[in-house]
């Protein structure tokens, strides 16, 4: 799809952003490719992300945090002390003339830096305060410190992932904060929907721990409308609940792994015909759901009976284009770069930065037909603190 | 006072929105603009009876309006062209086939009103060599690069169990379409946004992805382990099944640990940075396993957080919906459900102006407000309406 230039939606938006690590930033980054001059307030030391590996380049130091470097694209650097008085008053003065305001600050820093919930708003009645904690604002975790395996565990996700009996698992690097900042992105751009309707802005409060819960499809349906605890099941579905048909699965083929996504009865039609079972079909009465199910290691071995003479292209095509399955290769970080998908659409873009050369970044997961977002390097600490506060 | 009457309305009052999502991610995505007041008309098939037992249709189309409409029938496309005329946004989350099939493509309906901003949640996109595959949220999330990330060791990728490339969809399905609105509000026209289910989750992996090129960095593959904290695990407590997840983020918290494990091993000096614990990380492990053994999850995470250590216990369905912290927080929403009775779901994790929850409905049958939109929305007349049923185009209920 060829992108116009398009005048971008968020170019007269003016953000100031105190969040570190990766929740708020990750947000504000989606903010500043689409056009909002984000001015991000960092800590003499840096924001605590710089710090975080992996490293870009040859050199482990405040500029090659490939996490930082990733959710930082596009702002401007602005060092304010605010844990002295001039600092505080000189975020309020960036924040005066703000439209957009992310914060992390919880419970504990609100009460030492005096800052509560209406201070900003107040000061400035239509900026919209995001506010990104792990826990929230109040309730017996609110002091909780948290990590992603600890967000994942006591957000009901880590419990899923893995096998029975074994060590549940964490999913990779930082998606509790990943999905945070895209939930705080949403709720920041519902409460502009509002105040470009009543010129009057809001406090928004957003919780890590209540945003994966709200992503867990039919979770927590299955103990409400079924008894049941869902439990984590390897590469299977668990026996119990919607669309845990035969054929969400995994197996081996020729050069790795690929996973298919079976879950209709017409696809599991399909699938038998394409490992050559076509007596699965005529004999209904042995294959229901339940006992597919329950013969799912038996399957598991046939299918990679059938794929272990494909690899995972091979498969991919085969079973995508001559019998219409849901699958996809299992790839590597080192092969999503390379997917021939994700390069058709232009997915990756090479960002230069002075002290630690090209890297390649995920843009972003739309294409639309005239918003371009923009992507630059991430700023040097403090690299417009005297433009911007003199 | 007038902010107080503003602030009765929720955030997406008068914002339409024209559903056509099915299954997940794309149901996910109108949840919250319905949790915000958006005029949601969700369009159905009416041949196509709702599956209300697994709670699902409660849970991600509350606070939706309901059409059944023939969209095949030259009537029924009828009815649709004329609801995208006074609409904002339509969406939907079909194989671009379907789409296409139905000749309900942007061209088209943009042609009716240049407005409408139009977004379409495909696999994996809609042009490109795997445009026209059929992908499911495991699928989505293996092309991402997810569980080659997840494992006991490198030998088998597992997946997320989430079906990740759909919540992750409909997260971004949320801030774009709207950033889309304020664009054509400065611009005066709308657009058409095309996500690929399987590029969210690889945006959520963006520091892998720069350090591989940059300098060839490998992730460590090996269950809980963490590049930056050590130990970092989770821990079987006592009770079935029952576990409690750790990280170690840095040497005070690991002396903490210490004072509060009764074990001689752990007391060790040689264990006082990252450094050493990451050479003896199975060491402590085992030793953190055997005392964490007979301990309660629940009491053990307060103990240990008052103590300044990160941890928590490993909630499933059932804990996560007994959480005092989700329950004092008033996370959860009861809603009545016409078969099954009050029930409890999710409720909205965006702390802003929305819906007051006293005031949100559960599921809705298909067809159920058919009439209310055909008679209130576009004028039709209670004849009109008779034969539309007549004809099977629109379900009334």
């Amino acid at each position: 799809m060829a992108e116009k230039e398009g005048s971008l939606p968020f170019k007269d938006l003016k953000v100031v952003e105190t969040a570190q690590g990766v929740a708020g930033p990750h947000c504000g980054r989606i903010l500043a490719a689409l056009g909002a001059d984000v001015i991000k307030i960092e800590p003499p030391s840096g924001d605590w992300s710089r710090k975080l590996a992996p490293f870009l380049g040859e050199s482990e130091n405040i500029e090659s945090s490939a996490i930082y470097q990733y959710n930082n694209s596009g702002k401007k650097s602005v060092i304010l002390d605010l844990s002295v008085p001039t600092g505080i008053s000189k975020l309020s003065d960036l924040v005066s003339k703000a439209d957009i305001l992310i914060e992390d600050w919880d419970l504990y820093s609100r009460r030492i830096n005096g800052i509560s919930t209406d201070t900003f708003t107040c000061l400035n009645p239509q900026l919209i305060e995001i506010n990104i904690t792990p826990f929230g604002l109040s309730g017996p975790y609110s002091d909780f410190t948290s990590t992603p395996i600890v967000q994942l565990a006591l957000g009901g996700y880590l419990y899923l992932t893995g096998f029975p009996n074994k060590e549940p698992l964490m999913l990779p690097g930082h998606q509790p904060d990943y999905l945070a900042g895209l939930n705080a992105n949403g709720g920041i751009q519902i409460a502009l929907y509002e105040r470009d309707h009543t010129g009057i802005g809001q406090f928004v409060e957003i919780a890590v721990m209540e945003t994966l819960a709200t992503l867990h499809q039919f979770t927590m349906e299955m103990e409400t409308y079924d008894g049941y605890i869902r439990t984590r099941n390897g590469n299977l579905w668990q026996k119990e609940g919607l669309f845990a048909n035969y054929g969400i699965t995994t197996v081996p083929c020729l050069d790795g792994h690929v996973s298919f996504g079976v879950s209709t009865e017409d696809q599991w039609e399909r699938l038998c015909l394409m490992i050559g079972k076509q007596e699965f079909i005529e004999y209904p009465e042995d294959w229901t759901r339940e006992k597919r199910r329950e013969k799912a290691d038996y399957l598991d071995s046939l299918l990679t009976e059938w794929a272990s003479s494909r690899t995972r292209n091979e498969v991919m095509i085969e079973a995508s284009e001559g019998w219409s399955l849901p699958t996809a290769p299992v790839l590597g970080i080192s092969e999503v770069l390379e997917d021939p998908q994700f390069q058709y659409r232009g997915f990756f873009q090479d960002i230069d930065h002075p002290d630690i050369g090209k890297a390649r970044f995920p843009t972003f997961p739309f294409k639309t037909t005239n918003m371009a977002p923009s992507l630059t390097r991430a700023p040097i600490l403090g690299e417009h603190t005297k433009e911007v506060v003199g | 006072m007038k902010s107080e009457t503003i602030k009765t309305n929720p955030s997406l009052s008068g914002l339409r929105v024209l559903d056509l999502t099915r299954v997940w991610a794309g149901p996910l995505a109108t949840r919250i603009y319905g949790d915000y007041g958006s005029d949601i008309i969700k369009i159905s098939d009416p041949r196509v009876p709702l599956v209300t037992s697994n709670g699902l249709n409660s849970k991600l189309n509350r606070n939706k309006k309901n059409i059944g409409l023939r969209l095949d029938r030259p009537q029924g496309r009828e009815i649709f062209l004329e609801l995208t005329a006074i609409s904002d946004v339509i969406i939907e989350n079909f194989r671009p086939r379907v789409m296409r099939n139905l000749e309900i493509t942007y061209e088209s309906l943009s042609k009716i009103n240049p407005y409408i901003i139009m977004c379409s949640m495909p696999g994996f996109g809609l042009e490109g060599p795997y445009s026209e595959y059929p992908a499911f949220g495991t699928t989505a999330e293996a092309l991402a690069g997810i569980p080659a990330l997840i494992g006991y060791d490198h030998s088998l990728p597992i997946s997320t169990g989430l079906a990740y490339g759909d919540p992750v969809s409909g997260l971004n399905a949320v801030g774009v379409i709207l950033a889309a609105i304020r664009q054509r509000n400065m611009t005066g026209t709308g657009q058409f946004i095309d996500i690929a289910l399987a590029a969210s989750p690889a945006c959520n992996l963006g520091e892998f992805f720069a350090a591989y090129s940059s300098n060839g960095y490998q992730a460590d593959i090996r269950g809980n382990k963490s590049i930056h904290y050590c130990p970092n695990g989770a821990y079987k407590t006592s009770g079935n099944d029952e576990w409690i997840a750790l990280s170690v983020t840095d040497d005070h918290s690991w002396k903490h640990l210490q004072d509060i494990v009764d074990d001689p091993v752990l007391k060790s000096e040689k264990y006082s940075t990252f450094q050493k614990r990451k050479e003896n990380e199975s060491t402590i492990d085992k030793h953190l396993s055997n005392w964490f053994a007979s301990k309660n999850a629940r009491k053990l995470m307060f103990r240990l957080q008052e103590a300044g250590i990160t941890a928590g216990m490993v909630s499933n369905n059932r804990q996560l919906l007994l959480d005092p912290h989700l329950n004092d927080r008033d996370f959860f929403v009861d809603m009545d459900e016409p078969l099954f009775g009050v029930k409890r779901y999710d409720g909205q994790s965006i702390r802003g102006n929305f819906k007051n929850k006293d005031n949100w409905e559960t599921t809705r049958n298909v067809g159920e407000n058919s009439q209310e939109i055909l008679m209130e929305l576009l004028g039709y007349t209670n004849e009109d309406c008779e034969r539309l049923e007549k004809e099977e185009i629109v379900l009334f209920q």
